[in-house]
């Protein structure tokens, strides 16, 4: 029989919820402050291994000769492998689109700084690294592809041979009469953007433990895994394995934001276990090689992208022209960063005409990986900075352009030309509260003041539509299969009453076992420290993906919500049973499980649970002496893409506006952020403190991305970024505390109402800020159409005249 | 390799004498010689924070001293804040988990030890010497916001539990 997910709170079988709204306090923290959370390199076993990694200095060589001799003699050494291993015994990743995989470790030739070339396996990681040292490698060097210009000329070195050409994709939608719109428009206003690479950088880098059991010819991976089933599978394909018998063990994480998980060092650590005859061995990365090579390199963009607009302001028209970087290849589904844009390429206007000219090509750069927004947050800077030009053009003010184009509340569920729909929206209310809470009049006066005093004072109004809930149709235009995300858990009441909630994935931060229990805990009437969540092998648990595209919130409160509401059924029939009432006179309500027509005749969970666990003899007939239920959600109503990549994919609309108030430091070329308010709408908020917590670590990383973080390449393709003196993450100097508030438009189809949140954030805070810079440097006639707006590079706009003359 | 040499190291309140080699990292004695995990590593070259413990009461990078180097010194670690006998969190530890200051809780061992060392030396500190104490951690999930209250509501609670 079909389950009916609860769409709002007060559809559970509670009239009294006690935690599902609430800032409660996580289920995980208790642990975390205690410091005895086993994150992986907190776990050994017995006999293990450790493993070291020797990376390539060049970006593009053939390696003509490897000796490791002298290295398998060193001391502790037990096991060493190199591409000889690796091309006999496993196969490139798999892509999307196909054929643009690498080996775990250089076969042939190298690509990328930092492409694994030989590894070890030793008792101490100091005595591996010391053995590295006495491999001998003789390169014979290619010369690099250092950027998209280079990659694409005529007769440029081809990076793999295979394929013959360094474009992995060129296509072309248009959707709407886009040639119509912009024919017909009084205004045509174009730009051209360069957003240069930045990353992930969890505070903790990857990590696993693996061992490869000879005799069954298994494997089991401990590690620091954010999507565990589908590494399993990745694993299956890369190594040669039934994918049965890969068991992937997720540990809690520091961090992710995309890029966890870790496949070239997952099968560099179960290769050399094989090698050195099962002995558990383990990888940890350290830094140096994350800010190398590490997943999660990210949006290396140039775009030429116009808007064409009515004298009115009426925006009609966004045509994109987008060559993104992909690095050595698509390893690291950094492609599917150029598709998710579709979700919401229109932001949070009626435009009614789009096109997306799109080419995807690989260099010598580090292959690129998700990174949190996986895409969007250039493309909103893209759109959202022509919505200020335009504005300024026209001598409208921004946040008024922006109203005047906005969707409205009374047309959604909205469809936008790039396919996908919004569930839900009222982007008029949220701009009107975030005025009011910036004042932003008086922060327009301020600026005022500021430039009458010569001050570069600007101000960034900034909306987005945060697309909530991935589903893999999204990524279609990539060449990624699928309609549907699965995610599992089970349900298990025990014998006095306790729930236990088994999931696919563990900790990361984002909270989302406090979620699942708060609830369960509200559903079934319980106290919260009744509820424990469990985490489950892949091997055995439940079809699931874990974190990534803002969905893990939504897909386990639905999967939570379903498995109860089997376990209700149950519960009733046994209940109904034993009080010897019709099946249908008995209710969950608060707890307890009542008569319908007699409400003083209940019995608790704990009784009817017991029950069932001990007195077979008093089941009804076909009911399973089992108190548990397994429920696999997956967003409803999606459909397969048309051949322009129109499809129903993300399944929420959640939406922001941002305001800042930056100032430019003439002389250091230092922007430094005075004001910030948020206002947003991700319809229900399950955990406030949880939403707020995930605003303002994307408010963090947007200023990153706007402001600091830059991975930097010399012209010949090395990397200079190899610390954390190159790579500048935003210390708390540097982020604003932030001013918030939001409105609630419930998504109609999202359980409990709940949109994805993690990602609205850092998909507004980089267009807010470089739109304010451009604000604040608008009376000199100048723009920076770049990121990261660092102090160098503004500088050196500002002094620009005077170093020419 | 070099000879192994004889330390002696008290951390948290306990005495450890260990044979190490003299290029092991404190951070990795603590870590994998006395498997005191709640000290993180993020970062190894000092710039992150995770590691931050007390040495003779003085905040210090694990990852940037050595083990040798903490010979004859105390050595406070995270795994030193809860109550030895009853198990209750420490007022910073319950500060962070009331004020949602963390989210992965990798650097939180680091945040927490510093902050330590900041209620000690300030007890009630101002929005800016908060901010110039945590200066020199990172966090990568919270944007600081929570991190900050958090201090501000440890150091409340701890002015207003600490003897007259």
């Amino acid at each position: 029989m079909a389950i009916e997910i609860p769409t709002l709170p007060d559809q559970m079988p509670n009239d009294t919820p006690r935690y599902v709204g609430k800032a409660v306090n996580r289920v995980e923290d208790p642990a975390l402050v205690s410091g005895t959370v086993q994150f992986i390199d907190n776990l050994s076993l017995p006999g293990m291994l450790h493993c070291a990694i020797l990376r390539s200095p060049h970006p593009h060589a053939r390696i003509l000769s490897i000796k490791v001799d002298a290295a398998l003699a060193a001391e502790g050494v037990a096991a060493v492998l190199t591409g000889e291993d690796v091309r006999r015994w496993t196969n490139p990743c798999f892509t999307a689109p196909e054929g643009w995989g690498n080996y775990c470790m250089a076969v042939d030739k190298v690509r990328f700084v930092g492409e694994p070339v030989v590894a070890i396996a030793a008792s101490s990681r100091y005595l591996a690294e010391d053995a590295l040292e006495l491999v001998e490698i003789e390169y014979e060097p290619l010369p690099p592809v250092a950027n998209p210009e280079q990659a694409m000329a005529p007769g440029a070195p081809v990076i793999f041979e295979e394929r013959g050409t360094n474009v992995i994709l060129s296509r072309t939608y248009t959707w709407g009469e886009l040639d119509r719109v912009f024919s017909e428009a009084d205004r045509v206003v174009s730009r051209r953007f360069r957003w240069n690479r930045v990353g992930a950088n969890p505070t903790e880098t990857f990590g696993c433990i693996c061992q490869w059991d000879l005799a069954d010819n298994s494997l089991t991976c401990h590690g620091a895994y954010q999507t565990p089933r589908f590494m399993a599978i990745g694993r299956a394909a890369c190594l040669n394995l039934p994918a049965n018998r890969i068991r992937i063990i997720t540990h809690p994480q520091g961090g992710g934001f995309g890029g966890k998980g870790g496949p070239r060092g997952t099968d560099i650590a179960a290769l050399l276990s094989r090698k050195a005859q099962g002995r558990p061995v383990k990888y940890i990365e350290d830094r140096m090689e994350y800010l190398l090579a590490g997943g999660g390199q990210s949006w290396d963009r140039y775009y030429d992208a116009a808007l064409a607009v009515k004298a009115d302001g009426t925006v009609t028209g966004f045509r994109v022209r987008l060559v993104d970087d992909q690095g050595a290849g698509a390893e690291g589904y950094g492609t599917i960063s150029a598709a998710k844009p579709l979700a919401a390429f229109t932001g949070n206007y009626r435009i009614e005409a789009a096109g997306y000219d799109l080419t995807l090509v690989a260099t010598n750069r580090a292959p690129t990986y998700p990174y949190r927004g996986y895409g969007p947050p250039p493309h909103n800077l893209v759109l959202e900075s022509l919505m200020d030009c335009t504005a300024r053009e026209l001598g409208i003010d921004p946040a008024e352009l922006r109203r005047r184009n906005y969707i409205r509340p009374e047309q959604f569920p909205y469809t936008v030309p790039s396919g996908n729909e919004y569930d839900s929206g009222n982007y008029e209310a949220v701009l009107d509260r975030v005025l009011e809470l910036a004042d932003y009049k008086a922060l327009r006066e301020r600026q005022a003041e500021a430039r009458a005093q010569g001050r570069l004072v600007g101000i960034g109004v900034v909306n987005t539509v945060e697309p909530g809930v991935f589903d893999w149709n999204a990524y279609a235009t990539v060449g990624v299969p699928g309609v549907g995300v699965p995610e599992g858990v089970k349900v298990a009441i025990d014998l006095f009453g306790n729930v236990t909630v088994a999931v696919g994935f563990n900790l990361q931060g984002q909270g989302q076992f406090t979620v699942a229990a708060q609830v369960a805990a509200d559903y079934f009437g319980i106290d919260m420290a009744q509820v424990r969540i469990a985490n489950t092998p892949s091997d055995v648990a439940l079809p699931h993906f874990g974190q990534g595209g803002s969905r893990l919130g939504v897909a386990v409160t639905g999967a939570t919500l379903g498995a109860c509401e089997k376990l209700r059924l149950i519960l009733c029939k046994v209940a109904a049973h034993v009080m010897q009432a019709p099946e249908d006179a008995v209710a969950l309500r608060n707890g307890r499980l009542h008569r319908v027509d007699a409400p003083a005749h209940s019995m608790s969970l704990a009784e009817v649970a017991g029950l069932m666990l001990s007195r077979t003899d008093l089941l009804p007939a076909g009911v399973e002496p089992c108190p548990e239920a397994t429920y696999v959600w997956a967003s409803p109503n999606r459909n397969a893409p048309d051949d322009q990549g129109r499809c129903r994919s993300y399944l929420t609309a959640a939406n922001a506006t941002h305001i800042a108030l930056v100032e430019v430091d003439r002389d250091t070329g230092r922007t430094h952020i005075l004001d910030y308010s948020i206002v947003d709408d991700c319809g229900t908020r399950l955990n406030p403190a949880n939403v707020e917590g995930q605003l303002q670590g994307g408010v963090a990383q947007g200023v990153g991305a706007a402001l600091y973080e830059e991975y930097v390449y010399d012209a010949d393709c090395q990397p200079l970024v190899s610390t954390f003196v190159d790579y500048l993450i935003p210390t708390i100097h540097e982020v604003p505390m932030t001013r918030k508030d939001h409105i609630v438009t419930p998504s109609p189809v999202a359980p409990l109402g709940a949109k994805g949140c993690g990602e609205g954030a850092i998909h507004t805070t980089p267009a807010t800020l470089l739109c304010a810079i451009n604000d604040a440097l608008a009376p000199l006639g100048k723009e920076l159409l770049e990121t990261p707006a660092s102090p160098h590079r503004l500088w050196k706009l500002l002094h620009e005249d005077v170093r020419r003359t | 390799m070099a000879s192994k040499q004889r330390i002696e190291v008290r951390v948290n309140q306990t005495t450890y004498v260990r044979e190490v080699e003299p290029r092991l990292t404190l951070a990795d004695f603590l870590r994998h010689e006395l498997h005191l995990g709640g000290t993180h590593v993020g970062c190894e070259h000092g710039i992150c924070g995770a590691c931050t413990v007390l040495i003779d009461g003085n905040s210090a990078r694990a990852c940037l001293t050595l083990a040798v180097q903490a010979d004859g010194s105390e050595v406070t670690t995270v795994e030193s804040l809860r109550d030895r006998d009853t198990g209750a969190l420490h007022p910073i530890q319950q500060a962070f988990v009331d004020g949602h200051g963390l989210q992965c809780g990798f650097c939180t061992p680091g945040f927490m030890m510093t902050t330590l060392e900041l209620l000690r030396d300030i007890p009630d500190p101002s929005d800016e010497q908060i901010k110039e104490a945590l200066g020199g951690n990172l966090c990568r999930c919270t944007g600081y916001q929570s991190i900050l209250e958090s201090v501000k509501l440890a150091a409340q609670r701890m002015k207003s539990n600490a003897p007259a």
